[in-house]
């Protein structure tokens, strides 16, 4: 998978995201939603994840006018089977559990 | 780009225009993510949502700065950042953090107190020692803390070292007023061609606070009319009707009769030394040119006028000898050598003791040709021996006489060449470090446009420069250790009573 980073509870949280809806393009507002991580730490999240491939992007014209056009996020095919390996070690490790079911 | 959305609250509104603010600084290489972030403002569904976002921004903002500025130290100097303006195609090979950090520390070595007092004295003597507007500035301040503290020693310490006549004057005033015990300030302020003489109640003062010494009195008669003895030392010999004219001032005959009258010489260079001490320990930060100011300018009577008016003694005894009277003359000679004497015992000023030796010795050559010529060998022959040790002391007091003293002085030169090639290699790489980094980072397309010797030579500079700076200074610290412990010794010496 090329370059390795540390994975924190907010990087296995967004990775546990975006797999929720694998394939799916999803905006950083609903990422932020679903995860509850603001967008100060996930924005740097996904940054990195991009810059390591793990993650496509694409950008997105607004559908209203005068609006910006908005990016796009989801996981790579090779990056979601070892997202979901890291998942499980960390759940298996008791590092992370997914959202609803932390202590 | 800007974000815009119809809506809503106040402070949603300025949370937007605050995300907009930031974009527009946005570094370059992570302005897509900084966009990407404030298009999806407008999804925020309450206005606390928009302003949690927009924070969630700023934070984002601040750490893409940051990361930016580290990545940008991490080049050399000229260097860009992924997506900024090109800078030339030759660079420095050492990275903006090590310039900069080899700066700092140049920087703080010459901040530490030796560095300082280091940077003061050779400033000082790059200047010739002449104050500059700060070393008078600085004694202003001086005045005015010591004012407040009703402080009469450190009045009486700028007085002497300030260059102008007016503030010293009302300076010496108000110290004298706080502290009569430094009456003696009245007589050590240089009287010279841009100071007024000191003034007459003020020497008169003197004169009854020590009565017993002859400087007040030499004092007051030089201000009198300090070009007095100019016409009788133009063609070297001193005239009868010459000294008719001088004779007739009886002021000044006066005055002259008192000094040599009195039972001690004490030209107070022992009390302004140990002045100049307590306010140097006192004010360890004051420039040297302020400290030695006063003591360089230190006042000593007329010394043409004490000769002068030995001579006329002397002319006096060789009239009185003529005539028969011979108790008189031998008196006369005998006040003159007990003058020099004391002068020359009592002064701590080199010049004023050669100056006592030679009127001792004018005086005891005259008295070895009155003895021979009384028929009394005996009193002759200890007038010469007084003449030979006279001459074997001023023999010893020249510079250089002693081998041991010309080797430390030697070495003290030695060292202060080192203090000012340190210090003159140093200010060169400051300046060429300053040259090329300023060159590089400001104008790097001109560099770009540049020759490539240029371009070499500008890179070079901007390698080398910074940690020649750094061993500059080190080593000039390193060669001013010597002075500063002089200065040390200078300020912790204990002076012997008088």
């Amino acid at each position: 998978m090329g370059l390795r980073i540390r994975l924190s509870k907010q990087t296995l949280a967004v990775l546990d995201a975006l797999l929720c809806r694998a394939g799916q393009w999803q905006h950083g507002y609903s990422l932020s939603q679903s995860t509850g991580i603001p967008s100060g730490t996930l924005y740097p999240i996904l940054m990195r994840l991009e810059k390591l491939h793990w993650l496509e992007t694409r950008w997105e014209e607004a559908k209203t006018p005068g609006r910006p056009p908005r990016h796009l996020y989801r996981l790579s095919g090779t990056a979601r089977e070892w997202a979901r390996e890291e998942i499980r070690a960390a759940q298996e490790g008791h590092f992370w559990k997914p959202a609803g079911n932390e202590v | 780009m800007s974000v815009s959305s119809p809506t809503s609250s106040t402070v949603a509104r300025l949370a937007r225009l605050l995300l907009d603010c930031a974009l527009r600084h946005w570094p370059e290489e992570t302005r897509p993510w900084g966009l990407a972030l404030a298009a999806e403002i407008d999804e925020a569904t309450s206005a606390f949502e928009t302003v949690r976002w927009s924070l969630g921004g700023m934070m984002f903002f601040a750490r893409a700065v940051l990361s930016g500025a580290w990545t940008w130290l991490k080049l050399p100097a000229g260097g860009s950042l992924p997506g900024g303006a090109t800078g030339p195609s030759i660079l420095p090979k050492r990275s903006r953090m090590f310039t900069a950090g080899t700066l700092v520390v140049a920087v703080l070595l010459l901040f530490l107190p030796a560095g300082r007092e280091a940077m003061r004295m050779v400033r000082a003597s790059w200047q010739g020692f002449q104050q500059s507007n700060s070393d008078v500035r600085a004694q202003k301040e001086l005045a005015a803390r010591a004012e407040k503290k009703k402080d009469a020693s450190t009045l009486a310490f700028v007085a002497l070292g300030t260059s102008d006549p007016k503030r010293a004057a009302a300076l010496t005033e108000r110290a004298v007023a706080l502290d009569p015990e430094l009456i003696w300030v009245y007589a050590a302020k240089c009287h010279g061609p841009n100071h007024d003489p000191p003034r007459e109640q003020w020497l008169a003062r003197l004169q009854l606070a020590d009565p017993g010494n002859a400087v007040p009195y030499l004092l007051a008669a030089d201000a009198l009319d300090p070009l007095r003895i100019r016409p009788p030392y133009q063609h070297g010999i001193l005239k009868d009707a010459e000294l008719e004219v001088v004779e007739s001032d009886s002021k000044w005959m006066g005055l002259m009769e008192r000094a040599y009258g009195a039972p001690r010489y004490d030209g107070y260079f022992q009390k302004h030394y140990q002045l100049t001490r307590t306010v140097w320990n006192r004010e360890r930060n004051l420039s040297p040119v302020v400290v030695l100011s006063g003591l360089r300018s230190h006042a000593i009577p007329n010394l043409l006028s004490l000769r002068f008016f030995a001579h006329v003694r002397i002319h006096k005894a060789q009239k009185a000898r003529a005539a028969g009277d011979l108790s008189r003359a031998e008196r006369l000679l005998g006040e003159v050598d007990a003058l020099g004497t004391r002068m020359s015992d009592g002064s701590e000023v080199k010049i004023e003791k050669l100056i006592g030796m030679a009127i001792s010795r004018s005086a005891d050559k005259e008295l070895a040709d009155f003895y021979s010529n009384t028929g009394n060998a005996e009193d002759a022959r200890r007038a010469a021996l007084r003449v030979e040790q006279i001459d074997e002391r001023a023999r010893s007091m020249r510079p250089g006489h002693d081998p041991a003293t010309r080797a430390q002085a030697q070495g003290f030169q030695w060292e202060g060449m080192l203090v000012q090639g340190f210090g003159t290699l140093g200010v060169i790489a400051g300046f060429a470090a300053l040259v090329g980094i300023l060159l590089l980072e400001l104008w790097p397309w001109r560099i770009r446009n540049a020759k490539t010797i240029w371009r070499r030579a500008l890179c070079c500079l901007t390698d080398y420069a910074p940690a020649t700076l750094l061993v500059a200074s080190a080593a000039f610290l390193m060669s001013f250790l010597p002075f500063q412990h002089a200065f040390a010794e200078y300020r912790s010496f204990e002076l012997r009573a008088g």
